[in-house]
């Protein structure tokens, strides 16, 4: 899949939980889901299921562990897809 | 070292749909997840639980210099409720950790500590002004801040 769709496949998901338009409307490949987006955890947990059902990929607890950011989740997302 | 969280049950009540499929396997081991679905109230469980995770993520993850997102490893046994307070022991990478919980109707407030009983903190609850930013000033040992509510504890 090509990358900036993915991104704004991402961008789309984490907008529903996001608390900082401004950090949401500048999302790059940077941008920490916590300290920028400030997304509460209990809804970091949403966003993976939302990541899980967007790219029919399941995403395992050790890769749930390292998406805190958009480039951790994007190269999960990359990886997950490969292997299907 | 303490570490605290609180629960404003409201606002995770309007954020968070933790009976949506898969929710709790993501977050909760097989024992929680058996204590969520045998217990009277399951909200206030889930919720309780939560707060425990967090509460020792806070400690764990500046003790051992750990970030993650890894809920699943912060494994809460020993869960006990009597009334308004509960106790529970959370364990994580073979650290044990010990929480005492406050159940209130609006909110849960647990705090977290290396040892049992937990170190004798003082705590201090209030409506949570994302304006005011004065309680910074007062050195508290830990902060928590969800909803309406900012939860501060002192040594």
């Amino acid at each position: 899949m090509d990358r900036q769709l993915l991104l704004s496949k991402l961008k789309t998901i984490v907008a529903s939980y996001s608390h900082d338009k401004d950090a949401l409307e500048y999302l790059n490949e940077t941008t920490d889901f916590t300290k920028d987006l400030k997304i509460n955890s209990a809804n970091l947990v949403d966003v993976v299921l939302d990541v899980e059902e967007e790219f029919d990929i399941e995403i395992d607890n050790l890769s749930m562990e390292r998406m805190l950011n958009v480039s951790a989740a994007i190269e999960i997302i990359e990886t997950k897809l490969k292997e299907k | 070292m303490i570490g605290n969280d609180i629960v404003d049950l409201y606002q995770a009540d309007a954020d968070s749909n933790w009976r949506r499929k898969g929710y709790l396997q993501k977050v909760f081991t097989m024992e929680e997840q058996q204590l969520i679905q045998t217990s009277s109230n399951p909200c206030q469980m889930v919720w309780l639980l939560w707060s425990m995770k967090e509460a020792v993520y806070k400690i764990h993850s500046r003790k051992k210099n750990w970030q993650a997102f890894a809920p699943g490893k912060l494994c809460c046994t020993e869960v006990k409720i009597s009334g308004q307070c509960a106790s529970g022991v959370v364990t994580c990478q073979r650290v044990r950790y010990f929480t005492q919980s406050s159940l209130c109707p609006d909110f849960i407030h647990t705090i977290a500590g290396e040892s049992f009983p937990v170190e004798a903190a003082r705590i201090r609850i209030s409506s949570y002004d994302p304006s005011d930013l004065s309680y910074r000033n007062t050195a508290p040992a830990t902060v928590s801040h969800h909803g309406r509510y900012l939860a501060l504890a002192y040594l």
